[in-house]
Protein backbone atom coordinates (compact mmCIF):
# COMPACT_ATOMS: atom_id res chain seq x y z
CA UNK A 1 0.00 0.00 0.00
CA UNK A 2 1.22 3.51 -0.84
CA UNK A 3 1.86 6.19 1.75
CA UNK A 4 -0.14 9.40 1.42
CA UNK A 5 2.80 11.48 0.21
CA UNK A 6 3.67 8.76 -2.32
CA UNK A 7 0.09 8.93 -3.56
CA UNK A 8 0.21 12.74 -3.82
CA UNK A 9 3.43 12.50 -5.83
CA UNK A 10 2.12 9.84 -8.21
CA UNK A 11 -1.15 11.65 -8.79
CA UNK A 12 0.68 14.97 -9.43
CA UNK A 13 2.98 13.19 -11.91
CA UNK A 14 0.02 11.51 -13.63
CA UNK A 15 -1.81 14.84 -13.92
CA UNK A 16 1.26 16.60 -15.38
CA UNK A 17 1.92 13.79 -17.88
CA UNK A 18 4.89 14.63 -20.14
CA UNK A 19 5.55 17.82 -18.16
CA UNK A 20 6.17 15.95 -14.87
CA UNK A 21 9.52 16.88 -13.31
CA UNK A 22 10.80 17.95 -9.85
CA UNK A 23 9.76 21.62 -9.67
CA UNK A 24 6.42 21.09 -11.46
CA UNK A 25 5.48 18.16 -9.17
CA UNK A 26 6.45 20.17 -6.12
CA UNK A 27 4.28 23.07 -7.31
CA UNK A 28 1.31 20.71 -7.89
CA UNK A 29 1.63 19.13 -4.44
CA UNK A 30 1.89 22.54 -2.72
CA UNK A 31 -1.15 23.77 -4.65
CA UNK A 32 -3.18 20.66 -3.74
CA UNK A 33 -2.25 20.55 -0.05
CA UNK A 34 -1.67 24.24 0.73
CA UNK A 35 1.51 23.15 2.47
CA UNK A 36 5.22 23.50 1.74
CA UNK A 37 6.86 20.50 0.14
CA UNK A 38 10.61 20.21 0.79
CA UNK A 39 13.11 19.13 -1.83
CA UNK A 40 14.31 16.44 0.61
CA UNK A 41 10.86 14.85 0.88
CA UNK A 42 10.31 15.12 -2.88
CA UNK A 43 13.58 13.61 -4.10
CA UNK A 44 13.86 10.84 -1.50
CA UNK A 45 10.27 9.81 -2.25
CA UNK A 46 11.01 9.83 -6.00
CA UNK A 47 13.94 7.47 -5.33
CA UNK A 48 11.80 5.17 -3.20
CA UNK A 49 9.01 5.02 -5.78
CA UNK A 50 11.51 4.35 -8.56
CA UNK A 51 13.05 1.52 -6.51
CA UNK A 52 9.58 0.01 -6.09
CA UNK A 53 9.03 0.27 -9.87
CA UNK A 54 6.08 2.66 -9.51
CA UNK A 55 7.69 5.48 -11.51
CA UNK A 56 10.54 5.94 -13.99
CA UNK A 57 12.86 8.95 -13.94
CA UNK A 58 15.51 10.28 -16.31
CA UNK A 59 17.42 13.50 -16.84
CA UNK A 60 15.63 15.81 -19.27
CA UNK A 61 16.65 18.90 -21.19
CA UNK A 62 18.12 22.06 -19.68
CA UNK A 63 16.29 25.39 -20.00
CA UNK A 64 17.42 28.99 -19.58
CA UNK A 65 14.63 29.48 -17.00
CA UNK A 66 16.51 26.91 -14.87
CA UNK A 67 19.92 28.53 -15.35
CA UNK A 68 20.87 25.95 -17.97
CA UNK A 69 20.29 23.02 -15.61
CA UNK A 70 18.59 19.72 -16.45
CA UNK A 71 15.23 18.50 -15.14
CA UNK A 72 14.59 15.16 -13.48
CA UNK A 73 11.66 13.94 -15.56
CA UNK A 74 9.10 11.52 -14.09
CA UNK A 75 6.72 9.01 -15.67
CA UNK A 76 4.25 6.82 -13.77
CA UNK A 77 4.54 3.12 -14.67
CA UNK A 78 1.60 0.73 -15.14
CA UNK A 79 2.34 -0.74 -11.71
CA UNK A 80 2.34 2.79 -10.24
CA UNK A 81 -1.03 3.52 -11.82
CA UNK A 82 -2.50 0.28 -10.34
CA UNK A 83 -1.12 1.05 -6.86
CA UNK A 84 -2.41 4.65 -6.94
CA UNK A 85 -5.85 3.45 -8.12
CA UNK A 86 -5.93 0.90 -5.28
CA UNK A 87 -4.99 3.58 -2.76
CA UNK A 88 -7.68 5.93 -4.11
CA UNK A 89 -10.34 3.19 -3.91
CA UNK A 90 -9.31 2.39 -0.35
CA UNK A 91 -9.60 6.07 0.66
CA UNK A 92 -13.02 6.36 -1.02
CA UNK A 93 -14.26 3.12 0.64
CA UNK A 94 -12.97 4.09 4.05
CA UNK A 95 -14.52 7.56 3.72
CA UNK A 96 -18.01 6.30 2.91
CA UNK A 97 -20.56 7.27 5.54
CA UNK A 98 -18.14 9.61 7.26
CA UNK A 99 -19.10 13.23 7.64
CA UNK A 100 -16.10 15.52 8.08
CA UNK A 101 -18.13 18.38 9.44
CA UNK A 102 -16.64 19.41 12.76
CA UNK A 103 -18.68 19.99 15.87
CA UNK A 104 -18.63 23.79 16.61
CA UNK A 105 -18.34 23.01 20.36
CA UNK A 106 -15.20 20.89 19.82
CA UNK A 107 -13.76 23.66 17.67
CA UNK A 108 -14.18 26.16 20.50
CA UNK A 109 -12.48 23.86 23.03
CA UNK B 1 24.83 38.07 3.39
CA UNK B 2 23.18 36.97 0.11
CA UNK B 3 26.57 36.38 -1.50
CA UNK B 4 27.70 34.33 1.50
CA UNK B 5 24.47 32.29 1.42
CA UNK B 6 24.90 31.75 -2.32
CA UNK B 7 28.46 30.53 -1.80
CA UNK B 8 27.31 28.24 1.03
CA UNK B 9 24.43 26.87 -1.07
CA UNK B 10 26.92 26.13 -3.85
CA UNK B 11 29.35 24.34 -1.46
CA UNK B 12 26.61 22.33 0.24
CA UNK B 13 24.99 21.24 -3.03
CA UNK B 14 28.36 19.83 -4.17
CA UNK B 15 27.77 17.02 -1.68
CA UNK B 16 24.92 15.78 -3.93
CA UNK B 17 25.46 13.50 -6.94
CA UNK B 18 26.11 15.57 -10.13
CA UNK B 19 22.73 14.74 -11.77
CA UNK B 20 20.78 15.36 -8.60
CA UNK B 21 22.67 18.61 -7.98
CA UNK B 22 21.73 19.80 -11.47
CA UNK B 23 18.05 18.91 -11.02
CA UNK B 24 17.78 20.39 -7.52
CA UNK B 25 19.55 23.66 -8.34
CA UNK B 26 17.50 23.98 -11.52
CA UNK B 27 14.32 23.54 -9.45
CA UNK B 28 15.49 26.25 -7.05
CA UNK B 29 16.15 28.64 -9.94
CA UNK B 30 12.74 27.92 -11.47
CA UNK B 31 10.83 28.28 -8.19
CA UNK B 32 12.75 31.43 -7.19
CA UNK B 33 14.05 29.94 -3.94
CA UNK B 34 16.51 32.17 -2.05
CA UNK B 35 20.07 31.02 -1.33
CA UNK B 36 19.41 30.82 2.41
CA UNK B 37 16.34 28.61 1.80
CA UNK B 38 18.36 26.55 -0.67
CA UNK B 39 21.00 25.81 2.02
CA UNK B 40 18.31 24.59 4.42
CA UNK B 41 16.59 22.50 1.73
CA UNK B 42 19.80 20.86 0.49
CA UNK B 43 20.87 20.10 4.07
CA UNK B 44 17.47 18.50 4.64
CA UNK B 45 17.89 16.38 1.52
CA UNK B 46 21.40 15.30 2.57
CA UNK B 47 20.18 14.36 6.04
CA UNK B 48 17.32 12.29 4.61
CA UNK B 49 19.75 10.57 2.25
CA UNK B 50 22.14 9.77 5.13
CA UNK B 51 19.28 8.51 7.31
CA UNK B 52 18.19 6.17 4.51
CA UNK B 53 21.74 4.81 4.13
CA UNK B 54 21.98 4.06 7.85
CA UNK B 55 19.11 1.55 7.56
CA UNK B 56 21.66 -0.85 6.02
CA UNK B 57 24.18 -2.91 8.03
CA UNK B 58 27.40 -1.66 6.39
CA UNK B 59 27.70 1.76 8.10
CA UNK B 60 26.83 0.22 11.51
CA UNK B 61 29.48 -2.49 11.12
CA UNK B 62 31.95 0.24 10.12
CA UNK B 63 31.03 2.23 13.22
CA UNK B 64 31.10 -0.62 15.75
CA UNK B 65 33.86 -2.70 14.16
CA UNK B 66 36.24 -0.04 12.85
CA UNK B 67 35.55 3.52 14.02
CA UNK B 68 35.29 2.90 17.76
CA UNK B 69 37.82 0.11 18.48
CA UNK B 70 40.46 1.00 15.89
CA UNK B 71 40.03 4.75 16.23
CA UNK B 72 40.64 4.39 19.97
CA UNK B 73 43.60 2.02 19.51
CA UNK B 74 45.30 4.14 16.85
CA UNK B 75 44.72 7.35 18.84
CA UNK B 76 46.30 5.80 21.95
CA UNK B 77 49.09 4.12 20.01
CA UNK B 78 50.15 7.22 18.09
CA UNK B 79 50.68 9.14 21.34
CA UNK B 80 52.50 6.30 23.12
CA UNK B 81 54.48 5.42 20.00
CA UNK B 82 55.57 9.06 19.65
CA UNK B 83 56.76 9.21 23.26
CA UNK B 84 58.64 5.93 22.89
CA UNK B 85 60.44 6.94 19.73
CA UNK B 86 61.01 10.52 20.96
CA UNK B 87 63.57 9.22 23.44
CA UNK B 88 65.63 7.55 20.68
CA UNK B 89 65.19 10.50 18.30
CA UNK B 90 66.43 12.80 21.07
CA UNK B 91 69.32 10.45 21.78
CA UNK B 92 70.46 9.99 18.20
CA UNK B 93 69.49 13.33 16.60
CA UNK B 94 69.84 15.96 19.34
CA UNK B 95 72.86 14.28 20.88
CA UNK B 96 74.52 12.86 17.81
CA UNK B 97 78.16 11.80 18.13
CA UNK B 98 80.24 9.68 15.74
CA UNK B 99 80.93 7.39 18.68
CA UNK B 100 77.52 5.82 17.93
CA UNK B 101 78.99 4.49 14.70
CA UNK B 102 82.60 3.97 15.70
CA UNK B 103 81.97 1.82 18.79
CA UNK B 104 80.82 -1.71 17.78
CA UNK B 105 78.44 -2.00 20.75
CA UNK B 106 76.86 1.43 20.18
CA UNK B 107 76.60 0.70 16.44
CA UNK B 108 74.69 -2.51 17.15
CA UNK B 109 72.36 -0.60 19.48
CA UNK B 110 71.81 2.08 16.82
CA UNK B 111 70.96 -0.54 14.20
CA UNK B 112 68.71 -2.40 16.60
CA UNK B 113 66.81 0.73 17.68
CA UNK B 114 66.60 2.07 14.10
CA UNK B 115 65.18 -1.23 12.81
CA UNK B 116 62.68 -1.49 15.64
CA UNK B 117 61.43 2.09 15.24
CA UNK B 118 61.15 1.69 11.45
CA UNK B 119 59.26 -1.62 11.76
CA UNK B 120 56.90 -0.15 14.37
CA UNK B 121 56.30 2.92 12.18
CA UNK B 122 55.62 0.72 9.15
CA UNK B 123 53.20 -1.39 11.21
CA UNK B 124 51.34 1.75 12.33
CA UNK B 125 51.14 3.00 8.73
CA UNK B 126 49.92 -0.43 7.57
CA UNK B 127 47.22 -0.67 10.26
CA UNK B 128 46.05 2.88 9.53
CA UNK B 129 45.88 2.31 5.76
CA UNK B 130 43.96 -0.96 6.11
CA UNK B 131 41.65 0.64 8.69
CA UNK B 132 40.92 3.48 6.25
CA UNK B 133 40.36 1.05 3.39
CA UNK B 134 38.03 -1.20 5.42
CA UNK B 135 36.10 1.86 6.61
CA UNK B 136 35.68 3.07 3.04
CA UNK B 137 34.62 -0.38 1.77
CA UNK B 138 32.05 -0.90 4.52
CA UNK B 139 30.53 2.56 4.36
CA UNK B 140 31.09 3.86 0.85
CA UNK B 141 28.19 6.33 0.71
CA UNK B 142 28.34 7.26 4.40
CA UNK B 143 32.11 7.66 4.36
CA UNK B 144 32.14 11.38 5.10
CA UNK B 145 30.17 10.67 8.31
CA UNK B 146 32.12 7.57 9.41
CA UNK B 147 35.46 9.21 8.49
CA UNK B 148 34.57 12.28 10.58
CA UNK B 149 33.60 10.04 13.52
CA UNK B 150 36.83 8.04 13.10
CA UNK B 151 38.93 11.25 13.26
CA UNK B 152 36.88 12.40 16.26
CA UNK B 153 37.54 9.14 18.17
CA UNK B 154 41.25 9.30 17.27
CA UNK B 155 41.51 12.93 18.44
CA UNK B 156 39.56 12.34 21.67
CA UNK B 157 41.66 9.32 22.68
CA UNK B 158 44.84 11.08 21.54
CA UNK B 159 43.85 14.12 23.64
CA UNK B 160 43.33 12.00 26.75
CA UNK B 161 46.58 10.05 26.33
CA UNK B 162 48.66 12.60 28.17
CA UNK B 163 50.44 10.22 30.55
CA UNK B 164 52.77 7.50 29.26
CA UNK B 165 55.47 5.37 30.82
CA UNK B 166 58.09 7.33 28.90
CA UNK B 167 56.86 10.67 30.28
CA UNK B 168 56.43 9.32 33.81
CA UNK B 169 60.06 8.15 33.88
CA UNK B 170 62.19 10.92 35.48
CA UNK B 171 65.22 9.78 33.44
CA UNK B 172 63.46 11.04 30.31
CA UNK B 173 62.78 14.51 31.75
CA UNK B 174 65.37 16.11 29.43
CA UNK B 175 63.54 14.82 26.35
CA UNK B 176 60.08 15.98 27.37
CA UNK B 177 61.28 19.34 28.67
CA UNK B 178 61.67 20.28 24.99
CA UNK B 179 58.40 21.60 23.50
CA UNK B 180 59.10 19.78 20.23
CA UNK B 181 59.03 16.31 21.83
CA UNK B 182 56.38 17.20 24.38
CA UNK B 183 53.83 18.73 21.98
CA UNK B 184 54.73 18.78 18.28
CA UNK B 185 56.28 15.34 17.86
CA UNK B 186 53.11 13.40 18.90
CA UNK B 187 51.08 15.49 16.42
CA UNK B 188 53.60 14.74 13.66
CA UNK B 189 53.33 11.02 14.41
CA UNK B 190 49.53 11.18 14.53
CA UNK B 191 49.34 13.02 11.21
CA UNK B 192 52.08 11.19 9.34
CA UNK B 193 51.60 7.63 10.59
CA UNK B 194 47.86 7.48 11.29
CA UNK B 195 45.68 10.19 9.71
CA UNK B 196 47.34 10.52 6.30
CA UNK B 197 47.66 6.74 5.70
CA UNK B 198 44.05 6.23 6.87
CA UNK B 199 42.83 8.91 4.44
CA UNK B 200 44.92 7.38 1.70
CA UNK B 201 43.24 4.02 2.40
CA UNK B 202 39.78 5.63 2.34
CA UNK B 203 40.61 7.37 -0.94
CA UNK B 204 41.79 4.10 -2.43
CA UNK B 205 38.57 2.36 -1.41
CA UNK B 206 36.56 4.96 -3.39
CA UNK B 207 38.07 3.56 -6.60
CA UNK B 208 37.22 -0.05 -5.77
CA UNK B 209 35.77 -1.68 -2.65
CA UNK B 210 38.02 -4.70 -3.19
CA UNK B 211 41.67 -5.21 -4.16
CA UNK B 212 43.26 -7.82 -6.48
CA UNK B 213 43.78 -11.12 -4.61
CA UNK B 214 47.54 -11.73 -5.01
CA UNK B 215 48.76 -8.24 -3.93
CA UNK B 216 46.22 -8.38 -1.08
CA UNK B 217 47.61 -11.72 0.16
CA UNK B 218 51.18 -10.37 -0.03
CA UNK B 219 50.08 -7.23 1.84
CA UNK B 220 48.35 -9.38 4.47
CA UNK B 221 51.52 -11.43 5.00
CA UNK B 222 53.66 -8.28 5.34
CA UNK B 223 51.28 -6.61 7.82
CA UNK B 224 50.92 -9.86 9.81
CA UNK B 225 54.74 -10.08 10.10
CA UNK B 226 54.97 -6.41 11.11
CA UNK B 227 52.22 -7.02 13.70
CA UNK B 228 54.08 -10.01 15.14
CA UNK B 229 57.27 -7.96 15.37
CA UNK B 230 55.40 -5.08 17.02
CA UNK B 231 53.14 -7.24 19.20
CA UNK B 232 55.01 -6.76 22.46
CA UNK B 233 55.45 -3.02 21.93
CA UNK B 234 51.78 -2.80 20.98
CA UNK B 235 50.71 -4.36 24.29
CA UNK B 236 52.89 -2.03 26.33
CA UNK B 237 52.13 1.14 24.42
CA UNK B 238 48.41 0.54 24.22
CA UNK B 239 48.08 0.48 28.00
CA UNK B 240 50.08 3.71 28.29
CA UNK B 241 50.99 4.75 31.79
CA UNK B 242 48.80 2.13 33.47
CA UNK B 243 51.42 -0.57 33.20
CA UNK B 244 53.68 1.41 35.53
CA UNK B 245 51.04 2.41 38.03
CA UNK B 246 49.34 -0.97 38.32
CA UNK B 247 52.31 -3.28 38.70
CA UNK B 248 51.80 -5.85 41.46
CA UNK B 249 55.00 -6.65 43.39
CA UNK B 250 55.60 -10.39 43.70
CA UNK B 251 56.96 -12.04 46.88
CA UNK B 252 60.52 -12.00 45.54
CA UNK B 253 60.33 -8.22 45.25
CA UNK B 254 60.17 -8.08 41.45
CA UNK B 255 57.25 -6.21 40.01
CA UNK B 256 54.94 -8.17 37.76
CA UNK B 257 51.67 -7.54 35.97
CA UNK B 258 48.46 -8.79 37.50
CA UNK B 259 45.94 -11.00 35.72
CA UNK B 260 44.23 -7.93 34.24
CA UNK B 261 47.18 -7.59 31.85
CA UNK B 262 46.76 -11.00 30.15
CA UNK B 263 43.82 -10.20 27.81
CA UNK B 264 46.05 -7.57 26.21
CA UNK B 265 47.98 -10.43 24.60
CA UNK B 266 45.05 -10.61 22.16
CA UNK B 267 45.42 -6.93 21.25
CA UNK B 268 47.50 -7.53 18.08
CA UNK B 269 44.46 -9.31 16.62
CA UNK B 270 42.50 -6.04 16.64
CA UNK B 271 44.47 -4.10 13.99
CA UNK B 272 44.64 -7.30 11.92
CA UNK B 273 40.88 -7.59 11.47
CA UNK B 274 40.62 -4.90 8.72
CA UNK B 275 43.37 -6.80 6.86
CA UNK B 276 41.40 -10.04 7.26
CA UNK B 277 38.28 -8.25 5.98
CA UNK B 278 40.15 -6.94 2.90
CA UNK B 279 41.49 -10.46 2.14
CA UNK B 280 38.04 -12.01 2.63
CA UNK B 281 36.41 -9.51 0.24
CA UNK B 282 39.17 -10.05 -2.36
CA UNK B 283 38.64 -13.86 -2.09
CA UNK B 284 34.86 -13.41 -2.32
CA UNK B 285 35.19 -11.31 -5.48
CA UNK B 286 37.55 -13.85 -7.02
CA UNK B 287 35.11 -16.70 -6.22
CA UNK B 288 32.23 -14.78 -7.79
CA UNK B 289 34.37 -13.95 -10.81
CA UNK B 290 34.10 -10.18 -10.30
CA UNK B 291 37.09 -8.09 -11.39
CA UNK B 292 38.88 -5.85 -8.87
CA UNK B 293 40.69 -2.77 -10.05
CA UNK B 294 44.47 -2.73 -9.53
Amino acid sequence: MLGEFEYLLISASARLGDRAYGAAIRHEIERACNERCSVGALYTTLDRLEKKGLIETWMGEATTQRGGRSKRMVRVTAKGTREAAAFYRAVVRSSQGVSWQTNPREDRS
Amino acid sequence: MTAAAGWLADRVSRLLDPDERDAVRGDFAELGITSAQAVVEVLGLLMRRQAALWTEWGPWLALVGVVIPLGALLGQLSWSWADGSAIYTFLYVNNWTWAYVESPGARRDLLDVGTRVCLNDLALIGWSWTTGFALGSLSRRTLWVTATLFCLVVFVVFGFSSGTTARANPFNAAVFSLPFYRVRYPWLVLTGLVLLPAMWGMRRSRRSASLPLIPTLVGFAVIALLTVSAARTLELFAIGHWHLTRLDPSPDGFAEHGGWFRPLRLLPLLPLWPVAFIVASACWRRLRGQPASA
